[in-house]
């Protein structure tokens, strides 16, 4: 049986150690924030919200929602936007995306300073992290699987690393960090042939492809570890999520899984906490 | 199996052809506009001024507009910048290539930031690459964009292959196992800590190798049959070769690039294929 990577212990660590960082910046009157911009009310988007919010509250990170109205004009949220972010006891922004059609994204996006975009949402952060520049921040879910893989002491130098999926936010970025650990990295996808057997090359298999449980049993193989990066609604269990891991069949097999849920979803915003602190860190010294 | 050498003086010629072609068409719908690329060249690296050179003359040949700056290398950074500013609000200039090497006391990264992202026709702007990783960039860097332009040549069917890349650097290796997934490739990058890369490369259908070790790729990091593309440029001694063993090697790939004479000239034409998109976007004929 696999031994399991939960987020609990990982998520318990980091947020030690932030507390102490906060705690740290708040004695010399400086206080770490946080500001989220909403436009209209997605439930997912509320969801995330709530998490955020439950995360900062747990280390003492101030946190303010800005929230706008769906059928905002885009010039007005333009005006408002820049003075949200250029506000100086703003240290973070986190924008939820996508932003309803008729908004201009990539230029509202672009207003965001990369020094606060703690979650990758503008190009001037993607060129840093794509050139391995510590002052970009690299979206927070594969930031995430870091977390998970550096916590259980996972050793990537010189191991093969397989990603499932090539999103912009979970599997590019993925192997940029992977790359940096000194792993060969393949990434395969929906047009990879003989998917389970590329899969089966892997000493860590990252799986972001959104597609409810189908890395099953045919996908592995012994001693490798599987990290589940899927959130996906149930198809068998309505109102449930389950991961793109079959952890039923996957878990007797593998050495080591990180699983959906309790794995890299519940770091994700520890993640984005950490970014907010690192960036204060950044604009304060 | 001996390998077909896929000679760039070829595919630059292809590339010739279909750019003057573009370029015919193109006069009737601007009124006589023709793309501008500036070049600036500081000090005399002996192989940037040829480099140069070469630029320049691509260039004329396709009846675009080279504007070379030579300057002495006690230029400063501050007029360095001043210069690329002055191009950057420019409007007859599409283009802008800072040729590398500078010289030490000027700082690369500042200069190349410098460049205007939309006249940055060599893709090395940070803002470029950042469209690599999450969106699209419409400025692939030269060598990379090369490299698929020889794949295309040869009419090697990418979609759905495997590839390796060899090599993990900015402007090669992730750049181009970016672009290899936009089409479809399952692409593996690999480098100096992987383990066992022989056998990784053997799964690949194509193979590009860019680490600057000469002839590193031996026969068994083929498979038969396999597409090889040698980036590097070794010199030894008075000889270049390249990442690749090409006696070995092309006695098991199906096609090869030597080196010199593969991509090398490849290069320039890509250079001048991004020049001309910057001319095609500010003309609205993108």
């Amino acid at each position: 049986m696999a031994e399991l990577l939960k987020g609990k212990p990982v998520v318990a660590d980091m947020k030690e150690e932030l507390s102490k960082k906060i705690e740290e910046f708040k004695s010399r009157g400086i206080n770490p924030k946080l500001g989220v911009i909403r436009v209209g009310a997605r439930p997912d988007d509320l969801y995330y919200e709530g998490s955020i919010k439950k995360t900062c509250g747990g280390i003492g990170l101030e946190f303010e929602v800005f929230e706008f109205p769906e059928d905002v004009k885009q010039e007005d949220f333009e005006k408002s936007l820049k003075d949200i972010v250029n506000s100086k006891d703003i240290h973070g922004i986190l924008m939820f995306a996508p932003l309803p059609k008729h908004l201009d994204e990539p230029k509202i996006r672009a207003l965001i300073p990369v020094e606060k975009d703690v979650d990758c949402l503008t190009i001037g952060s993607a060129g840093k992290v794509f050139a391995d520049d510590p002052t970009g921040f690299p979206p927070c879910t594969p930031t995430a699987c870091m977390e998970i893989i550096n916590h259980y002491g996972i050793d990537l130098q010189g191991k093969h690393a397989v990603v499932l999926g090539r999103s912009l936010v979970v599997g590019k970025p993925m192997a940029v960090l992977l790359l940096r650990e000194n792993a060969t990295v393949t990434i395969c996808h929906s047009r990879t042939k003989d998917l389970p057997e590329v899969c089966k090359e892997a000493d860590i298999l990252v799986a972001a492809v959104g597609q409810p449980r189908m890395v099953n049993a045919d996908y592995v193989k012994e001693g490798q570890v599987v990290i589940d990066v899927g959130i996906n609604e149930d198809p068998d269990n309505p109102g449930k999520f389950c991961g793109d891991v079959d952890t039923q069949s996957v878990e007797p097999l593998v050495d080591k899984l990180a699983p959906s849920p309790g794995g890299v979803g519940g770091v994700t915003t520890v993640v984005l906490a950490k970014h907010v602190v690192k960036a204060c860190e950044m604009q304060t010294t | 199996m001996t390998a077909e050498i896929v000679k760039g003086t070829e595919v630059a010629a292809a590339m010739k052809e279909e750019i003057s072609l573009e370029m015919e068409r193109l006069k009737e719908e601007t009124g006589g506009g023709v793309p501008g690329l500036a070049i600036i060249l500081v000090g005399d690296n002996p192989v940037s001024k040829i480099n140069v050179n070469n630029i320049e003359k691509t260039a004329q040949e396709l009846e675009f507009n080279p504007e070379v700056c030579r300057l002495p290398p006690e230029t400063t950074e501050e007029e360095l910048i001043q210069l690329i500013e002055n191009f950057n609000h420019n409007k007859g200039i599409h283009g802008i290539v800072v040729q590398l090497p500078l010289p030490y006391h000027i700082d690369d990264k500042v200069i190349l930031e410098a460049v205007l992202p939309e006249k940055d026709v060599e893709g090395l702007h940070s803002i470029n690459k950042g469209r690599m990783l999450i969106s699209f960039t419409p400025f692939l860097p030269c060598t990379p964009y090369a490299c698929l332009k020889i794949l295309e040549y040869i009419n090697f069917d990418i979609e759905g292959k495997r590839g390796v890349v060899v090599g993990r650097s900015n402007n090669v290796g992730k750049p181009i196992a970016m672009q290899l997934l936009q089409k479809n490739v399952t692409v593996t990058i690999c480098h100096s800590h992987t383990v066992n890369p022989a056998e990784v490369c053997r799964k690949a259908d194509f193979l590009v190798v860019a680490v600057g070790r000469p002839e590193l790729v031996k026969k068994d990091w083929v498979k038969p049959g396999g597409v090889v593309i040698d980036v590097g440029v070794n010199k030894v001694g008075e000889k270049v070769i390249g990442d690749v063993d090409f006696e070995e090697v092309s006695r098991v790939a199906s096609y090869i690039t030597p080196v010199p004479g593969g991509l090398g000239p490849v290069t320039t034409y890509t250079l001048m294929l991004n020049t001309l998109h910057s001319f095609k976007v500010v003309n609205d004929l993108a």
